[in-house]
């Protein structure tokens, strides 16, 4: 063995972050199967089996084809699902093998760390999104009227599900904490949100109550940057999505910030 | 980059360092300790005694719940300090995903280097480290003492100037032990300070220029190994261990035998 003489270094104000985003895309690529493949194929069934097959029986809504109808809920839930997924999971495994460590040790602000972490549901979310939406403009013709407030809402959703999954990653005690929370929490409050169904369809007072689902707001937004359609004002439904969305990032800025929970 | 004065603040100062977990346990009561610069420190104490919650408040992994902590003259939580600081920890904490080569390129991107330079410092590490052979090979699937070279590599990648090894041989054979210290003791002579907590009172007493004595979260001696001796009026580092921070305990337990 031979030593090198150390040297002093002034911290990089970026390169830290840059590596940690790094780091979560090697990672959502090297299980890309698990990571991306999967959640395309489950959300591109629910397209072909009720969309295509189901979907000449169904009547229309709002003025279009069902299967046109649903494509922008299920692109929504299959994103948000998958950034959730990827940093609850990612920052658990960090926790409980300890190389999180690493990171907190580093000379990284908690801003950084947050975002790096960020970054790596992101960029699960959007090859998702991605590749659902050019495989759903061929088979079911959907339009993409409003790119702007698409990309608007489609940020807000990485955003908002992306710190959702830090923070439980962060409070999670073991793997069936997370799932819990997507299984019971994330996937029924995402269909009952309107994926397959207008909530102006549902009655009084189903669909006032379905107005305290936050989840129906981020598929509403995602749905008029689609269809240019929705069932209340995209102004509305990106104010509360955005609203919902700093604090989830506030939380999940504290935890990082404080250390609660991930430091004893 | 330019590169910071030459300072002669202590490697490691900490005043009134207290740390109470949050079922109540007193893990360090208002502890005081300086590290000179370029000293090669021995810190020594029972299992609990606090070294490891020492070791963390000094490297921004446990939150302090009172004291203050500089390095280098710099403040512990700061982006300066951290960047002076490399650990081993005791426990092997590798990320999973990552290749021996890759889990150190990151580690040097983690603390601000450039990739070239983290490739080469990665390369020059793993050449040091005899990790050529398990460069492709994922954390998971190495043999602990391959590991361990890792979690050494690893904290001196970025070099930094103030190591922290906490317990770094512990179940390391004899060969790789003494090729570990063989190491840390030439980036000693080059100027790198060294805190070293270990179980082996013979390894503290080889290598290290000073010895804390650390019980119950307070440092109860301090001196080289020949001064602490002297103090306490015996042969050996292990007669001065059992006088101070041992002997209470073992007292303890003598006492609940007879009763």
């Amino acid at each position: 063995m031979s030593a090198a003489p150390p040297t002093v270094v002034e911290p990089h104000p970026w390169r830290g972050l840059a590596w940690l985003t790094r780091r979560e895309f090697h990672r959502v690529l090297k299980l890309w199967r698990q990571t991306i493949l999967a959640p395309v194929i489950a959300a591109l069934l629910f397209m072909v089996v009720f969309g295509l097959s189901l979907g000449e029986s169904i009547a229309g809504i709002n003025g279009f084809e069902y299967r046109v109808y649903i494509v922008p809920g299920l692109i929504a839930m299959a994103m948000a699902q998958a950034t959730y997924s990827n940093n609850s999971s990612t920052i658990f495994q960090a926790r409980n093998d300890r190389y999180l460590d690493d990171i907190l040790s580093a000379p990284m602000s908690a801003w950084q760390v947050h975002i790096g972490y960020l970054a790596g549901g992101a960029l699960r979310s959007l090859a998702i999104g991605v590749s659902l939406t050019a495989l759903a403009l061929p088979l079911t013709g959907v339009p993409l009227e409003q790119p702007l407030v698409l990309l608007a809402a489609v940020i807000l959703l990485i955003a908002a599900f992306g710190a959702l999954g830090i923070i439980v990653g962060i409070y999670a005690q073991s793997w069936d904490n997370q799932s819990f929370i997507n299984n019971i929490v994330i996937l029924p409050l995402i269909f009952l949100g309107g994926v397959f169904y207008s909530i102006s369809r549902l009655g009084t007072p189903w669909e006032q109550i379905s107005h305290f689902n936050p989840l129906f707001y981020v598929v509403d937004a995602v749905r008029y940057g689609f269809l240019g359609a929705s069932d209340v004002n995209p102004a509305i439904s990106l104010a509360v999505v955005g609203v919902i969305t700093a604090l989830l990032i506030g939380w999940a800025q504290y935890l990082f910030a404080s250390g609660h929970r991930l430091k004893p | 980059m330019p590169e910071p004065a030459p300072t002669t603040a202590p490697a490691l100062s900490i005043k009134g360092l207290t740390k109470r977990y949050g079922d109540g346990t007193l893990a360090l009561d208002g502890l005081d300790l300086e590290v000179p610069a370029g000293s090669f420190f021995g810190l020594l104490g029972p299992n609990g005694a606090g070294k490891t919650t020492l070791i963390g408040a000094v490297c921004n992994l446990v939150r302090m719940t009172a004291g203050e902590i500089t390095v280098f003259g710099e403040p512990g939580s700061g982006m300066r300090a951290r960047r002076m600081i490399g650990i081993a920890e005791q426990e092997p904490n590798l990320d999973k995903f990552l290749t021996v080569y890759e889990t150190l390129l990151y580690h040097g991107g983690y603390y601000g280097m450039s990739g070239s330079e983290s490739a080469e410092r990665a390369e020059q590490m793993i050449e040091a480290f005899d990790l050529r052979a398990k460069r492709d090979v994922e954390a998971p699937k190495l043999s602990g003492g391959m590991r361990r070279r890792l979690l050494l590599a690893r904290a001196l990648l970025h070099r930094p100037q103030l190591v922290i090894l906490d317990e770094p041989t512990a179940g390391v054979d004899l060969e790789l032990r003494q090729e570990l210290w063989s190491y840390i003791r030439s980036l000693h002579r080059q100027g790198t300070t060294i805190l070293l907590t270990t179980h082996y009172l013979e390894e503290a007493e080889a290598l290290c220029d000073e010895i804390a004595l650390i019980s119950d979260g307070r440092i109860v001696a301090r001196d080289t190994a020949d001064g602490l001796k002297r103090q306490y009026g015996v042969e050996t580092l292990e007669a001065v261990y059992l006088k101070t921070v041992a002997g209470g305990r073992i007292r303890l337990a003598q006492e609940a035998e007879v009763q």
